[in-house]
């Protein structure tokens, strides 16, 4: 080994000295650290929905087993009569066999009341404060589906005008939906019939589905949800209107506690145009079967590649 | 040798002092106050009955659709004039809005006044007047038949409890003024800005005048 290469392998005089930072800077810099650490978490002590035990290890919903389910909706139950003195029913019902919900929409009839807007929040239970609303209503020009240059915040005096049309976007329920596929906990998913559903439980708010839809048709509770008692619809649904937690996903169920029984979705229902039209594809007898045969039916955004069980169609 | 060692000491101590502390504190003070705070809650709008009840939402005044009582007290002793077009006396509050249909008596039978007027002197009943609508809106009222047109309530399934309801012609439109006047509408979404994009900010915004009126000329 030369002397030159000696004196490279050697440690240097500045190598071999003690640590530089002081006692007095070491101390002072670990107090800082703790403070900022501590004013960074803060937050947490006034989190205002921490999860119960039974919250916390509660399973997936399509790994709970019927006493589970019992068990939950009566937690849930008991919540919602503690928070808002109602006393509400939580049911699960199941999709019925042979049966695919569609729904067909005459944008020739439509005029953009916004009743559906508010006939769903009164049933679906959205937050009040800050708004959620699952349908918007896109004011058009007649003559192109401009959806860059729609408005949807149009004031309530512009509805019914001769000039524009208005198209009504919600969950399109699509064969083939983007949201499912990239949310990474499986927290969402479609039912047998052709619904998609989120478990509020199993959501963890990353709001991957949300920039995946191309309808933007998913809402995320940025503040805790607030409803009044009184607006609260006692008649609930596990996986579609019980009352959502803040940082999670929602979205339209078709109403499913209620179509699952044979029901009509609230949307439909309230319409004063009757542009609204819901039913079994799978029926050919069925209402929205016999439009999808007989009528000029087209797709919001086909080229998406979602196959959306939502129809629209420029019906007389 | 000494001198040397003093020197990256005092170095070291300055460096923390001078900079790493200081950036700490901006940076906590970036994160706790860059950006909006404001917080998201608006005041709640409450929900009207008009907005969601399917009773209430059609927000359409049915005008005279049913008059009780026996019409031949009067139209016994009226000679029936084929072309009335403002009536008079009791249905003096009718004012007929049906477009270029303009006369009572095309519809109404002239000699019974418990019918409407089928084909030729054939008589069409009350309870079945989607037959007389038929005779002028017979492509509407295949659509209202195919599902297309008109209002459905109850339910998709018949089972129990849900029994569907198909609304017929009258009882969605005024035969007298069949044109809906859609003078309820429910108002505008309150979301928080920063959740959804706004086309309109005013009224005057050219913006929003830009998104929504002038769309036309730019094509």
């Amino acid at each position: 080994m030369s002397t030159e290469e000696k004196k490279n392998f050697e440690p240097t005089q500045g190598d071999q000295q003690e640590p530089v930072i002081s006692r007095r800077y070491f101390l002072a810099g670990t107090a800082c650290l703790s403070v900022a650490t501590a004013v960074s978490l803060s937050p947490l002590l006034n989190a205002e929905e921490v999860p119960s035990g039974d919250e916390f290890i509660q399973k997936h919903y399509k790994e709970l087993t019927v006493e589970d389910k019992k068990e939950i909706f009566a937690r849930l139950e008991a919540q919602v009569k503690e928070k808002y003195g109602v006393a509400a029913k939580i049911s699960d019902p199941q999709p019925i066999d042979d049966v695919e919900f569609a729904y067909v929409l005459n944008l020739g009839r439509c005029i953009g009341c916004r009743k559906c807007v508010y006939a769903c929040m009164d049933e679906n239970n959205q937050s009040r404060s800050p708004q959620k609303q699952y349908i918007r209503v896109l004011k058009m020009k007649q003559g192109t589906i401009n959806l860059e240059t729609s408005s949807h915040d149009y004031p309530e005096k512009e509805a019914s005008s001769e000039d524009f049309f208005y198209m009504p976007v919600a969950c399109q329920q699509c064969r083939e939906p983007k949201c499912i596929e990239v949310c990474p906990v499986k927290a969402t998913w479609k039912e047998k019939d052709g619904i998609v559903v989120v478990d509020y439980n199993w959501c963890i708010g990353c709001r991957y589905c949300e920039a995946a839809c191309p309808y933007h048709a998913r809402r995320f509770n940025f503040a805790k949800p607030q409803i009044s008692a009184q607006e609260l619809n006692p008649d609930m649904g596990y996986l579609s209107n019980r009352p959502r937690y803040m940082g999670v996903m929602e979205k339209c169920t078709f109403c499913l506690h209620k179509t699952r029984r044979g029901e009509y979705p609230a949307c439909m229902e309230v319409c004063p145009t009757g542009s609204r039209q819901f039913g079994n594809l799978r029926d050919p007898e069925s209402t929205v079967r016999k439009i999808i045969e007989q009528e000029r039916v087209f797709v919001l955004k086909q080229e998406a590649g979602t196959l959306p069980k939502f129809y629209y169609t420029f019906a007389k | 040798m000494e001198d040397n060692k003093k020197k990256v000491h005092f170095d070291k101590g300055e460096f923390w002092k001078k900079f790493l502390l200081p950036g700490a504190v901006i940076l906590v003070l970036i994160f706790l106050f860059w950006g909006d705070n404001k917080p998201d809650i608006s005041d709640p709008v409450p929900l009207k009955a008009e907005w969601y009840e399917p009773e209430t939402a059609r927000g359409e005044i049915l005008v005279n659709t049913v008059m009780p009582g026996n019409c031949f007290i009067c139209h016994s002793v009226q000679v029936p004039d084929p072309n009335v077009i403002q009536p008079q006396f009791a249905h003096a509050t009718v004012k007929l809005e049906h477009g270029a249909n303009n006369r009572c008596y095309n519809c109404h039978h002239i000699y019974d006044r418990d019918s409407l007027a089928g084909d030729g002197e054939s008589r069409i009943p009350f309870a079945t007047s989607i037959k007389l609508c038929a005779r002028c809106h017979g492509l509407i009222v295949k659509d209202w038949q195919e599902g297309t047109h008109g209002l459905r309530q109850g339910g998709w399934l018949v089972k129990d409890g849900a029994t569907p309801v198909n609304f017929t012609c009258t009882e969605c439109h005024d035969p007298h003024s069949p044109k809906f006047k859609y003078e309820i509408a429910a108002p505008a979404p309150t979301w928080p800005d920063k959740t959804l994009r706004k086309t309109r900010h005013s009224d005057d915004d050219p913006k929003s005048a830009y998104l929504t009126e002038s769309i036309q000329e730019r094509f």
